[in-house]
């Protein structure tokens, strides 16, 4: 009896514990397998996680290979997400005040209708490129009494140094010619300019090299005489050649003083079949009042040639800007025939009075026009000496002394106020004396000084 | 004014006469995925070198991206002075579609302009859980793989082509047999980076999958990064990965860059560019370099494309153009899916 006790509770005991070992292996086989399941499904997730990073990152790489809208004080552009074609959309504005003083002369005769309010240039700006490498620009003009197209050409560049422009563009000789219109210290470029040629039609071969210390330009154009532009067409046979060679040797480097130091020079050669259209009508004076002008029936003949050594310099808020040019030009009225070189120079001075930096493109103000701020834009300060001289063989008999002077020479004093970058205001004083006149007829500009006051209200983006 | 006019001679003459202002000098280098280490070391040695040199400035920029997807991206006008990338259907595929690499580059520079090699290895966690010693261990159903996509990445093209080869091998040469391996091969990868640098992200750094078919260096660059973590597997047999540079020829002419591009390329070949792409892990074809790091690289039997596949070009068409095994091995995998 007892041993039968033993054996059964021997066999319950067992059974206890081969019930126990039984449940702890199926126990242990559940807890591997949950934790395969939970491995499997750990990586499925981590999948899906890394699979919505990838995503992500070709969505981004895409959304950098889509076209791109911008708009801002450069004005409007839309890109293609690779960059090979843009289009941009600019503009300058530019609303004048010319006041003229003391133009009532010892008759009591005044030139009448010389104050005015104008429009000096009102111009959408459309420019871009195509295939990467194919720039355009086309610019109208809707100031003035007509509408006129200034700019319209193609430029290829194979690289920075080596580009060809062809179209109707500015000729590359004068320095504050090339500079753009926005930029300029005075309502009107300096005397000068009178002699530089304008926009012509024509190409030309130019590029920057050594990362922008030289740039160099040089073309075939129709030929267009002094201070005009091209009418979009030629009345001769003959072509104008241009160049100019303009060097910044300092640029990039660590002579921070001499770092926008820039000097060079340009010219033009051509042969001008006797033609009217080849001779300047007139010359101007800052308030665009004509203060030479050939007399009837002369004519350019023979060659015309011009050259302009040039040069600036900018270092923090102070710049400067200095050209002289002299333009030879034979003339002839019936027999009589003559080689008149005529020249012209000027210096250009200005101060930023709020410091930011002064260059060739304008200045920057650091705190753009909000009176609520108490921010107020940059000031600056601008004086401005020129002289142009016309060859004494020109009179009497190719200009009338009565009308015309042998010499205009200027000074300038001006505040331009850069709301912001878009955005300027000037205002500025000019007097012109005149040399070399003989007896001028009453109410002629060269009669007495011209004194004038300007004002501008500039938009441009 | 005659005065005047001598004074700007003058200066300009003085400006000019033996003047040589040093010059910086900007180059693109346009590479794929696992290079960056390597050309960031590169590109500080050869600046330095070519600074004691010329005087210049040179910086080099890098560009870096699955090897097909960066040769696209200079078809469609990138400009690269210089294009490093993982295998030489990708420069020639610039060669021919755009031009802008003369046809001959391979014959430019020594060893097929294919400065250093490296090969095909097996990636696998610490302790190497799922047992994983050669290519066969691939397709067991319980492994999962990460490789990236062929279609963009040229390591993953090396990593198929390796692949195929060694089931070539191992079945006489049958492509249907290669095929097939290929296939189950694919069928145990879980997800496709676009890159092998993103592939590694994939396998370190987000933990997915047991092992992953890697470009040596990189492999080698994550044990060193990634120290006690991981275990690099070298299979029996392997492909001798070329991957190979060359300048672009109308670019570097453009830009001014042909001088200091070729020069950039050919210190890849010097002996301190080949100790430097010997450290940072990919074979050096200088035998004195290749000597003193000869434990860095276990000695295993490789095959060329050239030997299996006939080449890059062949290679392209039947496996990755469209249409290709790799496509009819995707759409056949997500068939059974």
């Amino acid at each position: 009896m007892k041993r039968k006790h033993i054996i059964v509770g021997t066999l319950i005991a067992s059974g206890l514990v081969g019930g126990q070992q039984a449940r702890a292996d199926a126990t242990s086989d559940a807890i591997s397998d949950l934790k395969q399941q939970i491995e499997a499904l750990d990586q499925k997730v981590r999948v899906l996680e890394r699979q919505k990073e990838i995503d992500t990152e070709a969505a981004e790489a895409k959304a950098k290979d889509a076209p791109k809208i911008t708009i801002g004080n450069s004005g409007l552009s839309a890109a293609s997400g690779d960059t090979n074609f843009v289009f941009q959309l600019h503009g300058l504005l530019q609303v004048d005040n010319r006041t003229f003083f003391n133009d009532r002369d010892n008759h009591n005769q005044s030139i009448v209708g010389n104050d005015t309010f104008l429009l000096r240039r009102a111009r959408p700006i459309f420019s871009g490129t195509v295939y990467k490498d194919f720039d355009f620009m086309f610019v109208p003009d809707f100031g003035g009494s007509s509408v006129q197209i200034f700019d319209a050409y193609l430029n290829y560049r194979y690289a920075p140094w080596l580009q060809l422009r062809a179209g109707k563009f500015k000729t590359p000789v004068g320095l504050e010619q090339l500079q753009s219109d926005q930029y300029t210290y005075f309502n009107e470029r300096g005397l000068p300019t009178a002699l530089m040629p304008n926009r012509d039609i024509g190409f030309q071969l130019w590029g920057e090299v050594a990362g922008g210390k030289l740039s160099y330009a040089v073309g075939v154009f129709n030929g267009v005489a002094d201070g005009r532009n091209t009418s979009n067409a030629d009345f001769e046979d003959h072509r104008e050649l241009a160049g100019r060679v303009f060097l910044t040797p300092f640029k990039g480097t660590s002579l921070t003083a001499l770092q926008n130091l820039g000097f060079g020079v340009g010219g033009s050669w051509g042969n001008v079949s006797s033609n009217a259209t080849g001779l300047a009508s007139s010359y101007l004076t800052d308030g665009q009042q004509t203060f030479f002008s050939y007399t009837n029936n002369v004519a350019a003949s023979g060659t015309h040639w011009r050259l302009s050594p040039q040069g600036y310099y900018y270092w923090g808020p102070f710049g400067l800007l200095g050209e002289y040019v002299i333009s030879d030009q034979e003339v002839r009225k019936g027999a009589a025939k003559a080689d008149l070189q005529n020249t012209a120079w000027q210096i250009a001075a200005g101060w930023v009075l709020t410091g930011e930096a002064a260059s060739y493109t304008g200045v920057t103000p650091k705190h753009p026009f909000d009176p609520r701020s108490n921010h107020w834009g940059a000031l600056q300060l601008v004086a401005r000496y020129e002289d142009l001289n016309i060859d004494n063989n020109a009179f009497p008999i190719f200009a009338n002394p009565g009308t015309s002077a042998s010499e205009a020479h200027a000074w300038s004093v001006g505040l331009n106020w850069y709301l912001n970058k878009n955005i300027r205001a000037n205002v500025s004083y000019s007097r012109t004396s005149f040399d070399g006149k003989i007896n001028p007829a009453a109410a002629t500009v060269t009669r007495q000084p011209e004194e004038v006051v300007f004002t501008r209200l500039q938009l441009a983006f | 004014m005659k005065s005047l006019l001598k004074l700007f001679v003058g200066l300009v003459a003085i400006s000019m006469a033996g003047y040589a202002p040093a010059k910086d000098v900007k180059l693109l280098n346009v590479s794929y995925d696992p290079t960056r280490e390597l050309y960031q070391d590169i590109n500080k040695a050869f600046a330095k070198q070519w600074k004691d040199k010329t005087g210049d400035t040179v910086t080099i920029e890098q560009s870096h991206g699955g090897s097909g997807k960066q040769a696209r991206a200079v078809i469609d006008g990138l400009e690269a002075d210089v294009v490093t990338l993982a295998l030489a259907y990708d420069i020639d595929a610039i060669a021919e579609k755009s031009g802008q690499i003369a046809k001959d580059w391979q014959r430019r520079l020594g060893e097929n302009s294919t400065p250093y090699t490296s090969t095909i290895v097996f990636l696998v966690r610490k302790g190497n859980p799922r047992g994983i010693k050669d290519w066969d261990d691939l397709i067991r159903p319980n492994v999962k793989i990460v490789t990236p996509n062929p279609k963009s990445s040229g390591g993953a093209r090396w990593n198929y082509l390796a692949a195929w080869g060694y089931a070539l091998k191992n079945n006489n040469n049958n492509e249907a047999k290669a095929k097939e391996f290929v296939t189950k091969l694919f069928h145990n990868v879980p997800i496709l980076d676009p890159g092998a640098r993103g592939a590694t992200t994939t396998f370190v750094q987000r933990g997915i999958g047991d092992v992953l078919i890697a470009w040596e260096n990189e492999a080698l660059l994550s044990l060193k990064d990634s120290p006690g973590k991981f275990e690099i597997v070298t299979p029996s047999v392997s492909i001798l990965a070329e991957p190979p540079v060359a300048w672009v020829d109308k670019v570097v002419k453009r830009h001014g860059t042909e001088p200091v591009a070729k020069a950039y390329l050919e210190f890849l070949y010097s002996p301190e560019g080949q100790e430097i792409a010997a450290r940072d892990f990919y074979r050096p074809r200088n035998q004195e370099v290749a000597q003193k790091y000869a434990n860095q690289f276990p000695k295993i039997t490789l095959f060329t494309v050239d030997e299996l596949f006939g080449g890059w070009q062949k290679a392209q068409k039947t496996h990755f153009d469209n249409d290709g095994t790799f496509d009819q091995i995707q759409a056949g995998d997500l068939d059974n899916r």
